[in-house]
């Protein structure tokens, strides 16, 4: 009798496993906006808080969407795996606007260390790009300005000639946050 | 009843009954070895009932395909002698789309009066068309035009974008464009999908758009792009953009994922969009600087042959890009594209 009774509990944790494994299949796509593991929690308040800024000439336009490594492939598909395979840690990304209304999209991947974000600053450099004037460790090409700094890896896109002139300032700006 | 009486009625007991009484009353000669008996027998029901409770979810996995809608087969018979691929080259993307169908026969060899139609360009991306991530709109749009005028009663564009859909679908432009040509655009709101029977190798169910259920002919309108995981995306990843859900799982053997997808969509047409390509930096793109002028669309009822054609842009081995060599392996197409009757034209 009593091994009935433990096998039939011994039966409920796979059975619960096993049920939450079905749902798991049916699961709607992941949240956008990823809850802090409690070890990243300063990190992602850190990487939050570089949208704080005050930026010249642009403005915020949402909410700032965090990624992680699971929801990074809702974002830049399959771009991701270079990301990951050098330990990216998560993505902050919002759209600004300017006054007039020219958007542009701000992408920073905090990548953990100096070291990272170096690695796929180098891995995604444009053969046709060129160095920055004035700002070391940073590419601009038409309609993009990318630099590294600290353990973060930045990637700014604009949409239209305006937004395209903010870009420099948009970066030194977030320079400047970044530790 | 006295308590001889009792002790009277346990004499009547049969004495083989009395000796399994005091086996079990008499003390354990081996209680370890019972207490791992007994461990070992709950670990292998656990055991079994994981694996049962796995068994059933794969058996209820396949039955459930079984009772799914499959995607028809949307592709028209071939034609003795006729064009099997046509390029055309020259600056105005939309005469190019044009030019490259007549050297087919024409759209009405593929589309009849009254059909209902999908067109799949790439909307993936928050980028604008000189950022070459997604199907130039113009391109797009000349598709609908030909489609209306072979007569299809309905006409959906349609994706599922990997950027918010509202913004992909705006700043490509291709909303406004084909929205003008005559489409119906449909975004992928929580209510466009229905599950279908995908039967793949590695895809057995999958969430498509309604459209591709519905629709009587499906053309794919890919866009010529490097892709950091897969090496290139063109024709036959394209399909990535008819599936709801996390794309995580998808990237996770990219390549037979690629196949399993275009073996279940068999599209009526694919008009590949090589006006701009992106060299680099790819699928997202955004720097101007990758992206490469080409002037150039290829048509053809091949996929794997587009996207030979297409790696060949890019510089690229069409022997070293994993999902053409198993889209020929599969029987989706040829990658030796140049043994097609071929149409070239220039500019």
């Amino acid at each position: 009798m009593r091994i009935v009774v433990f096998a039939v509990l011994a039966l409920i944790p796979p059975t619960l496993i096993g049920s939450l494994l079905w749902q798991g299949r049916k699961a709607p796509p992941t949240e956008k906006v990823v809850a802090a593991r409690p070890s990243g929690q300063e990190a992602d308040a850190a990487l939050r808080a570089l949208f704080d800024a005050q930026f010249p000439g642009a403005k915020v336009k949402d909410k700032v969407a965090l990624y992680d490594e699971k929801g990074l492939f809702d974002y830049i598909d399959g771009a991701a795996p270079i990301f990951i395979e050098r330990h990216f840690r998560k993505l902050g990304a919002a759209e600004l606007s300017t006054p007039e209304g020219s958007d542009l999209v701000c992408d920073v991947y905090d990548m953990a260390t100096l070291e990272n974000a170096q690695s796929i600053f180098d891995k995604e450099k444009s053969p046709s790009a060129k160095p920055a004037e004035g700002f070391p460790d940073a590419i601009s090409g038409p309609m993009s300005f990318v630099f590294h700094h600290s353990r973060y890896y930045t990637k700014l896109t604009a949409f239209d000639a305006k937004a395209e002139a903010v870009l420099p300032a948009v970066a030194r700006t977030l320079k400047e946050k970044m530790k | 009843m006295s308590d001889g009486d009792k002790h009277g009625a346990a004499d009547l007991v049969p004495e083989s009954r009395l000796r399994e009484s005091s086996k079990k009353n008499a003390p354990d000669p081996d209680p370890e070895r019972r207490a791992v008996l007994r461990v070992g027998l709950c670990a292998a029901l656990a055991c079994g009932s994981v694996g049962l409770g796995l068994a059933l979810r794969t058996r209820e996995g396949h039955g459930k395909s079984k009772d799914l809608p499959k995607l028809k087969d949307h592709r028209v018979a071939k034609v003795a002698g006729a064009v099997e691929m046509a390029i055309a080259r020259g600056p105005d993307a939309a005469a190019n789309v044009r030019r490259a169908l007549e050297a087919m026969g024409g759209m009405g060899r593929f589309v009849k009066r009254g059909e209902r139609v999908v067109i799949k360009p790439n909307i993936g991306w928050n980028r604008l068309p000189e950022q070459a991530a997604n199907t130039n709109p113009d391109v797009v749009a000349e598709v609908v035009k030909l489609v209306a005028a072979a007569g299809a009663s309905k006409i959906w564009v349609t994706d599922v974008s990997v950027n918010t859909a509202e913004q992909c679908f705006a700043r490509s432009g291709i909303e406004k464009a084909a929205k003008a040509a005559g489409a119906t655009v449909v975004r992928p709101d929580a209510t466009a999908f229905r599950e279908v029977d995908v039967s793949g190798k590695l895809l057995r169910t999958g969430d498509v758009l309604f459209p591709f259920v519905e629709a009587d002919k499906i053309i794919n309108v890919p866009v010529v792009k490097q892709h950091g995981l897969s090496g290139a995306t063109g024709a036959l990843k394209n399909w990535y953009g008819v599936l709801g859900g996390q794309r995580v799982k998808l990237h996770q053997n990219i390549h037979l994922s690629i196949v399993d997808l275009a073996a279940m969509i068999k599209p009526t047409l694919t008009v590949m969009d090589a006006t701009r390509i992106l060299l680099a930096n790819g699928p997202t793109g955004g720097s101007l600087a990758d992206v490469k002028q080409m002037d150039t669309i290829a048509v053809s009822t091949d996929e794997v042959a587009l996207d030979a054609f297409g790696a060949g842009l890019l510089g690229l081995s069409p022997n070293d890009l994993g999902f053409i060599v198993e889209g020929m392996k599969a029987g989706l197409g040829t990658m030796n594209w140049r043994s097609l009757k071929t149409e070239e034209l220039g500019g």
